[in-house]
Formats: C-alpha cells, structure tokens, sequence
C-alpha cells in the first residue's frame, strides 16, 4: 500500500507538466473558488488558479525538498557518524556534543529562526533540515560504528593491514546502511511536513510557487467560501505521509532481523 | 463584548473560538467582575506609541487614549475638531496660534498639572531636525512654541503651515506628552510605556505582540467612558480575526477588502458591518538607486507591463477601484487620471528590451504577510510575468519589512518591488510627506528624489490659495509617475464589522477608533 502511494507520488511528481490540466500559475480572477468540475477536477483557488494543476506541481516541490534533504542529511550522518565512531575518542566527543546541541533546539523553532535569518527560499528549507536531520542519522551511525569496530571480522581485517578508510566503507558501511535506508524513509514525510508547515506559515517556499503548505494556506483564508481548498491542500499530504510511513514500516519489518524473529 | 457572566456555554465558546485569541489569559477573570469590556482586533503589534515614530493606526490609537492634545478629531462623517485640553485656540495670523488650556488638568503618577510646558516640550521635539523623527514634517514649519503663561501660550510659525488644522494639531502630532516623566526617567523615545497619563484610559496590560488592555484613567475628568475596560487583541491575521469574532472572542475588526463582498451576502448574526471610502493609497513601489529598477526603462516597462485592474480584481475580489495617485477623490489634489492607463506590454517588451533586458530578470515583491497583500503580489508577479520579469514573493512583519527598505547597510537593495498601503490624513500634504528626500531611508523606500516635488512640498503646505494648491498636488503625483517608480494601485474601502450592541465612535474614513465614545447600542 506504502510503495503503492510512493510510487504514484513519483509518477505525479516527475510527469507533473503531462499530468498537470493547466498552468499552476495562470491567473482567472473572474473564476475564483469554483467547484471542482470536468474543466477544473479540485476547482479554483482565490486567484483562478487550477488548484488540481498547483496540488500536482506542489508534490514535485514536496519531493524534491524532502528527497534532496534526506539524501543530504543521510550523507553527512553517515559521515559524521562513522567518523565519531571510529575516530579518536576527542572527536567522537566533540561530535557527540555538536549532536547534542543541534538537537536541543525543536526542529521547527530552528527552522524559524534559520528561515528569519536567511530569508524564505528552498535552499534555506533544506539548510535547515539537513542541519537538523545529520544528528538523527550520525547518533545510529555512530552506535553501530562503535560497536561494529570491535566485532572479530573487523580487528581481523586490521591485523592484516587494512586502514581506517577500507574498513569504513568496506565492511561497516554495508552493515549500517540498511537501518538508515529504513529511517530515511520514515523521515521523508516529516520533512515534506515541515516543509508544508513553513510554507502555510509564510515561511517556505516563496509565492506564487505551488506547494502544498500554500494550497493549505489559502484553504485556510478562504475557508468560509470554499472547503475545496484545504481538502485540496491536506490530502496529498495525509496520503503521502501514510504512504511514507507504510513503507518505511514494511522495509523495517522486512530487514530488521530483531522484529523477525518476532 | 461587555457584559459577559462567566457561564459554562461562555467558557465552552471560548475554547471552541479561535485558539489564538482563547489563549489570552484574563479575559474570563476580568468578565466575572460584571466589567464592561470592548474587545477590539489591533492588526500590528505595537511597537512604539511616540506620536513622533507611530508607526499607524493601532499606534494612534492607542496614544489618542492615554494622552491628550490641545484639539482633538472628532468622530463621525465629517473632519472636524474639537477642542481638547484647550479652551480656546485662535488662529491670529497665518503664522502665529495663540492657546489656552484647561486649569486643574493632571498628569497621573505625580507628574504635576498639565501646562503650556508641556505643549512647547511635545511640539519642537517632533519639529527639532536634530532628532529626526519619522514625523517631523507634521511641524516642519513649527518656529516655536512662545509660553505666556502657565496656561497659554502661543505657536509660532515659520510660514503658512495649511495642514496644522486637519493633519498636525487634531492628530497624533498634536498629543501632548509629559515633559516632567520623560525629563526625570532620561527618556528621549517613548516605547509603549506612556510615563504619565492624561487621557480617558490608561495601559493595564501591554503585552505588544498579543495583548493590550486599557482601563479607565481614574484621574480623567472628562464625560466617562462607556467601557470599563478595552482589550486591544493582536490578531495579525485577517481571517483568524474573522473567526475570532464569529466566535466571540472580539466585538470588532476591521476586515480585508476582499471579504466585504461576501459578508454583504450573508453577515454574522448580530452584527453590523462599516464600509466607508478609504483615504489611505496602496502602490507598487520600484526602488529607483539599485540593480535593474535604476534604469527609468525598467520602472517604465513595469508601469506599462502591469495590468492594474486584473491585480485589483484578483486580490480585492472586485470590490476595489483603480486609483489616480496618492490623493483620494474628494480631498485637495487629487488626479482625475493616471498618465498611464491602459497596460501595453509590447511596449514594455521594447523599454525592457532597449534598458538591456529582452529577457526580463528575477526580483521580489516585498508585502506584508497577509492574504490582500500576498494576493496583490502573486497578481502583480504573474502580470509581470508577462514581459518577462519574474518575481517571487518576500513577505514581511510591517515593522521588518520597514527596517530592511530603512536600512543603512544597504539591505534595500533585496527589495526590487513592494507593495505598501499607507493610512492618510485628510490633508493632502499627509499624502506627499513620505516622498521628499529627506524621508529616504525612513517610509520613502523608493528612494525617489525630486528637486522640485521636494520645493513643492515645502511651498504647498504654506500656500493658502486653495487652486494652487490642488494644482501644485496634482503636480507632485505627476512627478511621482514620470519617475516610473510609482504604479498606483487603488484607495480601497475601510471595511468593519461590529456587534449590534455596540455603537463604535470611528473616524469619518472608518479607521480610527475613539473608545471613549464608544456606547453600548
């Protein structure tokens, strides 16, 4: 069911200009707030616009926010993981503490000052995630790092000479990645949640750019003349959250070996 | 509103309501004394209540309650003003005002009676260049104020200054502010703590981003205000305050434009709804110092690439009409016709293509954030669209936005484009203040700068031949035009709704609230 929403999400994002039945930005203020019908399948927003158009070319910018941001922060972690735990005991310390200090603050209170500073855009978004998703990622890579350094394939492979870099990428690497793939997964939705959050805000995502934060805003200011818009707005979000999470379920129940022997 | 008991269907239709507004501690508290309250929706945070560096109409507001001035507006249909802490005040020439205030009249907090000192002291500092207040031009011809007395005294003009009557002395220039307070706490700016009050109501609570409460000033001599208490509720979003007074939670707002056409379909029960003509001007503004708008082409190409009405349909929903400048119809000044029209985009294709653009460029449109404001951008972005400048939408706080076109390190420069909407005076020289050169870096963000606009200014505000004046007005819009930096975009209408059981006291534009007239209905 997950891979099912995922996959039709891809396919929405990717072929959105052949999907799409209109262009997301052009404007028709004399057919503000219609109801969905054969010419507009979500209707129109308050300026006109094809909302059906906006909501597909709204899940191209969830997807590619969301994909470039766990890729980014997949990456660092992974980095910066194996390197706390393979890597003196000073760095692991310090990286430890950076950790830490970048996770106390709450994601979203980061984002708001991160965005303030730097001024609304998709680059600052997934700034703002990557920096707050590296912790995520780099605390497990880590503690499989550390414990993984100490397994006898590994002290094997260093008695015969291999270095840090080989050992790394050769033999803890292909042991970690799974776990991460399995949360990366699980993350995405989170991420497309806050990147729909700050656009609701104002925050995101700059206008007229469709997302689906700003098809969720507008629903909201127009609410009283139409519900179109909001349901326009929350279902893509709903359906790819669940499909998400399913997903990131089912890959977890189908390579943790700990659940399977459950 | 007032009067409310503290009930269980109460307290559940205050959980219910808004949750921004529900949140606000005290209301409840303050209900179960039986008080009298009026719940007002304030739309900014307030920042400052200097009558020298307000910042609008909440700011105004608020002063216009805790502090006193010789003459006051009066509210209703008309501009007209009452006298105030005066009780006589007579033009004897053009450049001279002699005055005479109340005996007795208090300062709260033991700051002693209120006197001419204080008029001289609340007067020249607005005027002094030396300070540089936002608001200085509403005493640019201000010589001096001469004290004759301990009461009276006499102002002193340095010319014919024609909007002292309607813009300066009835407004929030003319506020009377406590010297002794200011003097003895080292105080040069007020904040939002008035120091001392002399108004019908004094600051119980003042929280700037969520909360102002006034009560009423227990030194006050005048007619007693009908509510108790006045709770100033920041709400800056437009339709969360929609829904808070739908819910109860504020007796009035004032409302976007664009909901005027379907609350006149169907209105919330026991309500009233206000739409009067506005005074205020909204405008797309090009900064003319930097990147492409330095190119007058480029300003021009805007001005005949955008397809005004189609903006004004999209973010007012038809309900707004295209305005002729700065000036509203009826006032001295006002334009009967912009000098351009009609959009032409093949000719803004050209002026695009002859300034080194046939392929138009990226920019901002910098707008408050909210829905009018974003609308009006997104239309204004993808008219513009059509010549090929693409631009994004940066949405600000008003005070943010203000401070990054302010700025001296030169953070102006992010902002190619913006969309800002000004209140207004009914005196046209109100209108043109923002514009001189002077006001660049403070609220002229275009950076517009113009010899004569400047000297037209100065002359108008002494010029006492009513022709010449609408002429020398009309004169300065034209300027504004010609520059390319200017798109006039509409006055709009003041719309808002109240409970039918209240009866609000507004200024004739609907703008400005006067509490302590307001009654129960």
């Amino acid at each position: 069911m997950g891979f099912i929403i995922v996959v039709l999400l891809v396919i929405s994002a990717l072929g959105a200009d052949f999907l799409a039945t209109h262009d997301p930005f052009r404007m028709a203020p004399r057919q503000r707030m219609l109801d969905p019908s054969a010419e507009h399948w979500l209707g129109t927003d308050q300026l006109g616009r094809d909302v059906y158009s906006r909501v597909i070319y709204g899940g191209r910018i969830a997807l590619w926010v969301s994909l470039t941001a766990v890729s980014l922060s997949l990456i660092g972690g992974l980095i910066l993981g194996m390197l706390a735990g393979y890597g003196p005991r000073w760095l692991d310390n310090l990286l430890v503490l950076v950790f830490d200090a970048v996770r106390s603050f709450p994601t979203i209170m980061f984002a708001l000052a991160m965005v303030t500073l730097l001024g609304p855009s998709i680059p600052t978004i997934i700034t703002v995630i990557v920096v707050a998703s590296i912790p995520v990622y780099g605390r497990i890579v880590r503690i499989q790092t550390l414990s993984m350094k100490e397994t006898e394939f590994v002290l094997a492979e260093r008695a015969l000479g291999a270095g840090p870099v080989r050992i790394l990428f050769s033999h803890i690497l292909p042991n970690v990645i799974g776990p991460l793939l399995i949360l990366a997964s699980m993350e995405i939705p989170v991420v497309i949640t806050i990147e729909a959050g700050l656009s609701f805000l104002g925050l995101g995502v700059r206008p007229p750019t469709p997302t689906w934060g700003s098809i969720l805003q507008d629903g909201y200011q127009y609410i009283r003349d139409t519900p179109w818009l909001v349901i326009a707005g929350g279902l893509p979000l709903i359906l790819t959250t669940l499909g998400f999470t399913f997903l990131g379920e089912a890959l977890r129940d189908a390579f943790d070996p700990k659940l399977n022997r459950h | 509103m007032a009067f409310d008991a503290f009930s269980r269907r109460n307290f559940l239709k205050t959980a219910a309501g808004a949750g921004l507004v529900a949140t606000i501690p005290g209301t409840e508290v303050v209900a179960q004394g039986g008080l009298k309250i009026l719940k007002s929706r304030c739309d900014q945070a307030i920042e400052t209540i200097d009558p020298g560096w307000r910042l609008g109409t909440v700011d105004d507001n608020i002063m216009r309650s805790v502090w006193q001035g010789l003459i006051s507006v009066v509210p209703g249909e008309s501009w007209n003003w009452e006298k105030q802490l005066a009780t006589e005040v007579v033009q004897e020439t053009p450049t001279r005002i002699r005055f005479e205030m109340k005996k007795g009249v208090m300062w709260s907090g033991g700051f002693g009676e209120i006197t001419a000192e204080d008029v001289k002291f609340s007067y020249e500092r607005i005027a002094n260049p030396d300070n540089k207040m936002a608001y200085r031009t509403d005493w640019e011809k201000l010589d001096r104020v001469e004290i004759t007395g301990t009461h009276s005294g006499i102002i002193h003009l340095k010319a014919p200054f024609m909007p002292l009557w309607l813009s300066t002395l009835p407004a929030g220039s003319g506020l009377v502010l406590p010297k002794k307070a200011m003097e003895s706490k080292g105080i040069t700016k007020i904040t939002t703590d008035p120091l001392a009050y002399s108004g019908p109501y004094r600051i119980k609570t003042m929280e700037p981003r969520r909360l102002i409460v006034l009560e009423r000033n227990p030194d006050w001599k005048g007619e007693r205000p009908a509510y108790d208490e006045i709770h100033y509720i920041v709400v800056l979003d437009a339709n969360a305050a929609e829904i808070a007074y739908e819910a109860g939670e504020l007796d009035m707002t004032h409302l976007p434009i664009a909901s005027v056409a379907r609350l006149q379909k169907k209105m919330p029960a026991k309500s009233k709804l206000v739409v009067k003509p506005s005074l205020a001007y909204w405008w797309l503004g090009m900064q003319m110092e930097d990147g492409p708008f330095k190119d007058i082409r480029v300003r021009q190409a805007v001005q005949y690439g955008l397809d005004v009405d189609m903006v004004l349909d999209a973010a007012f929903f038809g309900v707004a009409t295209r305005s002729t400048g700065i000036i509203a119809p009826g006032l001295i000044g006002h334009r009967p016709k912009n000098q351009i029209e009609k959009p032409d985009v093949a000719k803004a294709k050209q002026l695009l293509a002859a300034a080194g653009f046939p392929n138009g460029f990226k920019t901002d449109i910098g707008v408050r954030n909210s829905a009018e404001f974003v609308n009006a951008a997104q239309a204004v972005a993808a008219s513009l669209a059509n010549i090929g400048i693409q631009a994004d939408v940066r949405t600000f706080d008003t005070g943010a936005q203000k401070a990054l076109a302010g700025d001296k390190g030169g953070k102006w420069k992010e902002m190619g484009l913006h969309i800002v909407r000004f209140s207004m005076q009914p005196d046209p020289s109100w209108a043109t203040a923002w514009f001189v050169t002077e006001q660049i870096g403070e609220w002229n963000w275009e950076r517009f700068s113009n010899p004569e606009f400047d000297k037209l200014h100065q002359s108008l505000t002494s010029e006492l031949d009513e022709k010449k004046r609408d002429e020398g007005y009309r004169r300065m819009q034209d300027l504004m035009e010609a520059s390319g930096a200017y798109v006039f975009l509409t006055h709009g209408v003041n719309a808002l709704v109240h409970r039918d059981t209240v009866a609000p006291a507004l200024s004739p534009d609907a703008q400005r609230q006067f509490w302590n007239r307001f009654k129960p209905a």
